[in-house]
């Protein structure tokens, strides 16, 4: 498992050099901007329950046939397996954006999760699904800009880029299932 | 690779739990000491030349004839440029060490399995000792690098040292 700074370390390894300058340059605006990404993680964090639902009751009100017998989550217990991977899937994000490194997303949660899926006959358009729909709630929450009573009482800046970053690692799930 | 951050994730995993927020304090400690580490990566990137110049002089001056006095130095030129690029792959490891926050990358790149290798080798330990001890001393705040930086680089060659010993 690696972060952003070991990550920088590993890179410069593979070619025998120093780190310095411009390497140096984009750690500076990590740890510059550290506070916000706390505050984006503890914002998935803290909605984790709310972000899955909301997700896995979307794809089953877009796909009625998804909660008919034979669907996708038809039965109950269907339907925790699938709250239990969306919730699975949203604390390795988590754990992503706050090492600022896709690896532990790619080694521990999405290495083989294909495979499975196709061997469990999961609908993978729809987790996919489901997956996009964790990303635009995770968005909204990290730059703040979701309606409601779930609005973080924050100063309000720019996470514009932390919110493509958690968006990236969404992408990367959903290119990994589908 | 061992980081602050990848220590609480791994042990967040290890629980399957959203990162809480002592996680979070404690990734905070870890970012607020890191401006200091970057700088001392970023002065001993630009500076590693001249530093492990001095400790190949120091070494050469402390043991003219080497550490245990029976290898004469008949190729002396070729041997400080070994002995050169030996302390600048320790100073690179420690660079890397400075920016990960953790002694991953020198334990797994240098330490592990050193001795074994300088006793086939027929290098004396005591030679690199040399060498490290004059870097050690040779830092200077603020002429080279802020306190802060300069206690996270001695730290390092401390822990260098002690693996030699």
């Amino acid at each position: 498992m690696l972060d952003a700074f070991s990550r920088k370390a590993v890179s410069a390894d593979s070619s025998g050099a120093f780190i310095g300058g411009g390497e140096l340059a984009s750690l500076k605006s990590f740890i510059s901007d550290g506070n916000k990404r706390l505050d984006a993680v503890n914002a998935i964090s803290g909605n984790s329950a709310c972000i899955v639902s909301d997700a896995v009751a979307g794809i089953c009100c877009e796909n009625t046939g998804l909660t008919a017998p034979n669907g996708g989550v038809y039965t109950n217990r269907k339907m925790a397996a699938c709250l239990r991977d969306g919730e699975i899937v949203l604390r390795y994000v988590s754990y992503a954006l706050l090492a600022g490194d896709a690896s532990v997303l790619q080694d521990r949660c999405l290495n083989g999760l294909r495979e499975t899926y196709a061997a469990l006959g999961v609908p993978t358009g729809s987790a996919s699904r489901a997956v996009a729909i964790m990303k635009a709630a995770a968005s909204a929450l990290i730059t703040n800009t979701n309606s409601g009573v779930k609005k973080a009482a924050l100063t309000q800046g720019d996470c514009a880029s932390l919110s493509a970053e958690a968006g990236s690692y969404f992408d990367m799930v959903i290119s990994a299932i589908s | 690779m061992k980081s602050v951050i990848t220590t609480v994730v791994g042990a967040a995993d290890s629980a399957s739990r959203f990162p809480s927020s002592s996680d979070m304090e404690s990734v905070q400690g870890s970012i607020q000491r890191a401006a200091a580490r970057l700088e001392a990566a970023e002065k001993l990137a630009s500076g590693y030349d001249a530093i492990a110049q001095r400790a190949v002089d120091a070494v050469y001056a402390q043991y003219p004839n080497g550490a245990t006095g029976r290898q004469p130095r008949k190729c002396a030129t070729e041997g400080k440029e070994k002995c050169k690029r030996d302390f600048v792959h320790y100073l690179r490891l420690i660079n890397y060490c400075l920016v990960t926050g953790g002694t991953g990358p020198l334990d797994e790149l240098a330490i592990n399995g050193q001795k074994e290798v300088y006793k086939a080798l027929s290098i004396d330990a005591g030679t690199y000792v040399a060498g490290f001890s004059q870097m050690r001393n040779d830092g200077c705040s603020p002429r080279d690098m802020s306190p802060q930086a300069l206690t996270a680089y001695n730290t390092l060659l401390d822990y260098v040292i002690n693996s030699l010993g």
